[in-house]
């Protein structure tokens, strides 16, 4: 999980680093007129999305009006297709010189890295291609949780060499770095990254930006520190964006669910196209059933599939859990039709297809909207899904009239997706025809 | 008909192993087996330890802290840690762990420590960090470490899996034999795995190893350190990877592939998922994101790296399976045979949920506890070593043990027991002895404190003698003997009876009776309620209390009627003056014209009770084998006469007879019952909580005995 750079920052502060001290958080222009302001202030878009200095979400402001004009036009931007609705308003810095730091994770190794170089304020990527004798980079082969003095003197040594500036400030950026690699460790992050660490005129080392991205698998044992910055621990967001209501709503579930089409609630489908829900078991499946469902509809029918969503129903759901997997698709307005595949490891068989039916006999009494449900069923406990798969036909045949389970492999995943878009496009035209218009 | 599988020696796993640690495979194929451990023993690690084993895993041993000295599927011998279990099995090879996130790393990290080579870290969700101390000490070991979020490793040809694979990977198969040729799987994801395996079976294709590398950011084992591993085994042909978005395993592996062409001479072909993710946001598996801004983990840098490296990727199943037959050009196997074993399969009718005991095996006729015929028993050991024998399995080997058993029975008789008091008196022998144990606070702090599970059954034996004591009005003559100057044995016979110098042979026909009613598997409805308590980890003394309610006059109390019935017989022969035969006829007549039950007759499984015999031996050597036995030995001939049914008689029936001769109080015949059934009930407690899911639902018709086969008491 991302944080927003205000909600960085506020961490870093915790940890003995120095931030521009933090003016507000607004949402409208209302609220800035309201504030007495010390100018020159920086204003900058709260998103999650890399990238938005370019794209003009980092604005200094020298007086009320200019930040008046500021404020509402960075409310109506967009940067990679993500609108902006928080702004933070900050003191702006005399800078003298930029340095870079991070501490991540190495993403051959997953040792924790740090890379530090006294070239701040620029795509460190870039850097690392044209010049990287510019940047400085060690490996804690150990996992220490505190950073030995030694390293962090070497990574100060090098930057002095880089600029000789700097060693007035030895002992501040040791202190930095050190720092910097504890809050990596206690907050348990991904990536801690400072990039431009200013180094002021009065000789002061401030983090100017802020980028913390959490490991979401240890949130649950971070929960005093989200809190601290007002995150409820049980939330989620992703790295680029918030959760959709889908997204939201599966996940309070607790299942990994994410929209492939952007506003999924109100979206207006194409009339020539099939749009295919996903209920597949794992989640490279999950992953690989949106490339099937794309492949197949590229080259069987004319680039006209589209598929919605990405699901994942991890290891062993509990039946109300794959029901409600169904659910969602169900209630989705785009779907059109629901492509499945159980392939029991972990998870049994016999559970899947009775929260599948479970689904399909609640929506049918309560009357709401079915869609066809394609898929195969192979693995741990097939015997006993498939004598429960029997049974609920003879028992109940109306709900399951459009459910099409093949037992067993003997047509594999690919095939089974063929079919499915073939009879999805069926029912689509006979629905046209049948309803008249 | 079963082909047979490759011997482990040959395979794929086994070459792994030799890999990491030569010496462990040099014993093992002196073994011929490879053993494994589980770590973990939740809901899901215990189900797959089943699995695996059905599949053909030697599963040696588990790990779960808390549960040491209890057993998995009844057999399977569970460890505090992995560091004990090492040392009772040093050759354990693979170890699954299967903990919650929260607990993986120092389960891991400990059993990394213990040399094992090869680790499966099921587990998901394991925070970075712990991961990272994981890899430290991964790394120190040379393990080899799939996961964490793998799905296990399968290895077809020699019928091993660890892990949650499921039975659907095809082996060679050529002659009728199975072979170790085929292409080795390496997948991120699970799902993927068994996609990939069944579209390749569907063309003939077969794995010789499906390894899940596990589809969290930070894993063991990567690609990079697995490729070139594998297909350095001879019999692997080719080698198919699954890789994803996220990440940089591809990346790299390609890399090296370019850096070190001579460590890869075989084919490569790479399935992709994931070319139209969106960006930055995480799919299912932890490491499966695209980084926003990153020069890797995207589909297309993974496709362009391994393309560079020579590698064929693809991202349909079509296209895979064409692409590995073109390389190939062979099939493995008939694919009709795939196909059947498969149908096989899910047309199979769901398969019924056994469970097992280790305790009595009873079949018609037999009564086998732990392997040894229960008449064997009753000849040739005592109660004591009866009951040490039921706890443990074995029967004690010295002495000593028994005699600390004796001290600790009669210790327990002598121990105070404040409140019976308030307890009614009730002709139910059952009934007070089962509220006695409800209320006896000794005997509660007893069983809860002491670990020793045989201990506290000999405790209770002690305490029950006292119970009967009370109920018999013989405590004042209990007491004013010196225990120091008799046996256990003796103090019950006097609890019981009252009798101070009974002689042996008398205190020896008791015990004997007493030990001839132990136990009767989980066929009687008193084994049956304690189970129904164990299984809701009620405490110790009130599931016995409730299996000892359930003995009744329809279920083991029938002895008391059945004495009273032949000593009726026998008062009428003399009053009447006619032969015993007559008199049984005649009374047998009477009563069932007047629509009574004859006791101690007809038993649910045996046609020839096998407890019976021996104690009509011992009652003859003891002198006790008078009118009353004599009529017991022929009422089942007299039944036959009257009514034209067999009914053996049983053992309620025998124990009647005898107590009758021995001139006790019949109301004792059920007393002997409750009383011996008290150590068997105690050792089917034990069994349920040491070895069972607690409130698992029981089935007692599905109970398969797996204990020790038929021995003989030496």
């Amino acid at each position: 999980m991302k944080l927003y750079e205000h909600e960085a920052k506020q961490i870093f502060e915790k940890f003995g680093l120095t931030i521009p001290k933090q003016i507000a958080v607004i949402e409208t222009t209302e609220e800035l007129e309201v504030l007495t302001l010390n100018f020159p202030i920086m204003i900058k878009a709260m998103v999650l999305i890399g990238g938005r200095g370019k794209a003009g979400g980092i604005k200094k402001a020298d007086n009320s009006d200019e930040a008046k004009q500021i404020v509402s036009e960075m409310l109506d931007l967009t940067i990679h297709g993500y609108p902006i609705d928080k702004l933070l308003l900050e003191e702006a810095i005399d800078i003298a010189s930029e340095i870079y730091l991070s501490v991540t994770t190495d993403p051959a190794t997953f040792d924790v890295v740090i890379v530090t170089s006294a070239s701040g304020g620029i795509d460190i990527e870039e850097i690392a291609r044209t010049k990287p004798e510019e940047i400085w980079k060690t490996s804690i082969l150990d996992n220490s949780k505190v950073l030995p003095d030694s390293i962090a003197q070497e990574a100060v040594d090098f930057l002095i060499k880089k600029n000789p500036d700097l060693i007035a400030l030895d002992n501040q950026l040791k202190t930095t770095i050190c720092s910097l690699f504890s809050l990596f460790q206690q907050v348990e992050a991904k990536v801690c990254e400072i990039n431009p660490l200013i180094l002021t005129k009065d000789n002061k080392i401030i983090a100017a930006d802020a980028k913390l991205v959490l490991d979401d698998n240890s949130l649950y044992r971070q929960a005093p520190m989200l809190k601290s910055i007002s995150i409820d621990p049980n939330s989620k967001r992703h790295d680029v964006a918030e959760q959709t209501q889908f997204e939201a709503l599966a996940y309070k579930i607790g299942f990994p669910y994410l929209d492939l089409l952007s506003e999924p609630v109100n979206f207006v489908k194409e009339k020539d196209k099939l749009y295919v829900g996903l209920v597949p078991g794992g989640a490279g499946y999950g992953i690989f059933s949106i490339d099937e469902v794309v492949n197949i509809g590229n080259r069987y029918f004319d680039s006209n599939v589209i598929p919605i969503n990405f699901m994942d129903s991890g290891g062993g759901p509990s039946l109300s859990k794959v029901a409600d997997m169904f659910h969602i698709l169900m209630d989705h307005p785009a779907a059109d039709l629901i492509i499945t595949s159980r392939f029991g490891g972990i998870s049994s068989c016999d559970i899947f297809i009775q929260g599948l039916i479970m689904s399909l006999r609640d929506r049918f009494m309560k009357n709401k909207r079915m869609i066809p449900v394609f898929g195969r069923m192979v693995g741990t406990d097939l015997a006993a899904a498939r004598a429960f798969f029997e049974r609920a036909k003879r028992e109940t045949p109306e709900p399951l009239k459009d459910l099409h389970i093949i037992i067993g492999n003997q047509k594999i995943m690919a095939d089974v997706i063929k079919d499915g878009i073939e009879y999805g496009f069926k029912v689509k035209k006979e629905l046209k025809q049948g309803g008249g218009n | 008909m079963a082909i047979e599988k490759l011997s482990s020696e040959q395979g794929l796993l086994h070459y792994l192993i030799k890999k990491v640690r030569p010496e462990l495979a040099s014993k093992i194929s002196e073994s011929k087996t490879i053993e494994t451990m589980i770590v973990g023993l939740g809901r899901q690690g215990t189900r797959h330890a089943q699995l695996m084993m059905e599949y053909g895993t030697d599963v040696t041993c588990g790990v779960a802290p808390g549960k040491g000295g209890r057993t998995v599927h009844e057999t399977v011998p569970v460890y505090n840690s992995a560091k004990e279990a090492i040392i009772e099995h040093p050759n354990i090879a693979i170890a699954s762990i299967w903990r919650h996130y929260s607990t993986a790393k120092d389960a891991t990290i400990e059993v990394i420590r213990t040399g094992i080579p090869i680790v499966v870290l099921i587990s998901e969700f394991i925070p970075l960090k712990d991961v990272r101390d994981i890899l430290v000490v991964a790394r120190k070991y040379k393990t080899i470490l799939f996961g964490g979020n793998t799905p296990g490793i399968i290895f077809p040809p020699e019928g091993i899996k660890v892990g949650m694979l499921p039975d659907i990977f095809q082996a060679e198969q050529k002659e009728g034999k199975i072979g170790p040729k085929g292409v080795t799987i390496l997948s991120r994801s699970g799902a993927i795995l068994y996609h990939l395996s069944d579209a390749l079976a569907s063309a003939g294709i077969a794995q010789n190893g499906v390894l899940g590398v596990g589809g969290d950011g930070a894993i063991g084992s990567r690609f990079v350190d697995l490729v070139s591993l594998v297909m350095n085994y001879e019999n692997t042909d080719l080698v198919v990877i699954a890789g994803e978005i996220g990440g940089m395993q591809e990346e790299l592996l390609a890399q090296d592939m370019l850096s070190h062409p001579e460590k890869y001479p075989k084919p490569i072909v790479a399935l992709i998922s994931g070319a139209n993710a969106p960006e930055g946001k995480t799919m299912g598996h932890a490491g499966a994101v695209v980084a926003p801004g990153q020069s890797y983990g995207t589909y297309s840098s993974k496709k362009e790296a391994l393309e560079k490296a020579d590698v064929d990727v693809v991202n349909h199943q079509r296209d895979l399976i064409d692409t590995v037959k073109s390389k190939l050009n062979r099939i493995y196997f008939k694919i009709d045979d795939y196909y059947k074993k498969m149908s096989d399969k899910w047309n199979a009718k769901p398969p019924e949920k056994t469970w097992g005991t280790l305790i009595t095996n009873v079949m018609p006729n037999n009564i086998m506890i732990r392997g040894y015929p229960l008449q064997e028993i009753i000849a040739k050991k005592g109660l004591l070593e009866t009951l040490y024998l039921l706890q443990r399995g074995e029967f004690a080997d010295t002495e000593e043990e028994i005699i600390e058993l004796e001290k600790i029975a009669k210790n327990a008789i002598r121990e105070e027991f404040p409140n019976y008091d308030g307890v009614p008196k009730s002709p139910d022998v059952s009934k007070m002895l089962g509220t006695f144990l409800q209320i006896d606070k000794r005997l509660s702090n007893y069983a809860s404190s002491v670990s020793d599970e045989s201990k506290v059954v000999a405790y209770t034996l002690g305490r029950m003698v006292k119970y009967l004591a009370i109920i018999q009005d013989n405590l004042e003559v209990l007491n004013s003997v010196k225990d120091t100057d008799v046996s256990f044995a003796d103090l019950i016979y006097l609890g019981l009876v009252g009798e101070a110098q009974p002689g042996s042979l008398k205190v020896r026909l008791l015990e004997a009776m007493i030990t001839a009613c132990v136990d009767h598997g989980i066929t009687p409805p008193s084994a049956q309620a304690t189970l129904v308590l164990s299984s809701t980890r009620a405490p110790y003394e009130i599931a016995l209390s409730a299996g000892i309610q359930a003995i009744t006059d329809v279920h083991g109390g029938a002895g008391q009627k059945a004495a009273e019935f032949f000593l009726s017989v026998v008062n009428k022969s003399k009053e009447k003056n006619i032969p015993l035969e007559e008199s049984t006829f005649e009374m047998m007549n009477s009563a069932i014209k007047a629509g009574k039950r004859i006791e101690g007759l007809g038993h649910r499984i045996h046609t020839q009770d096998p407890r019976k015999d021996i104690l009509w031996q011992l009652a003859e050597e003891a002198g006790y084998a008078k009118d009353c036995v004599t009529v017991s030995k022929m009422v089942s001939d007299v039944l036959f006469r009257v009514r034209g049914m067999n009914l053996p008689i049983n053992v309620d029936g025998v124990i009647g007879a005898i107590t009758a001769d021995m001139d006790i109080d019949p109301k004792l015949a059920k007393a002997i019952f409750v009383f011996g059934r008290t150590v068997g009930l105690a050792a089917h407690y034990y069994e349920e909580i040491n070895t069972q899911p607690q409130m698992r639902r029981l089935a007692f018709d599905k109970v398969i005995y797996k204990g020790h086969s038929i021995r003989s008491v030496e």
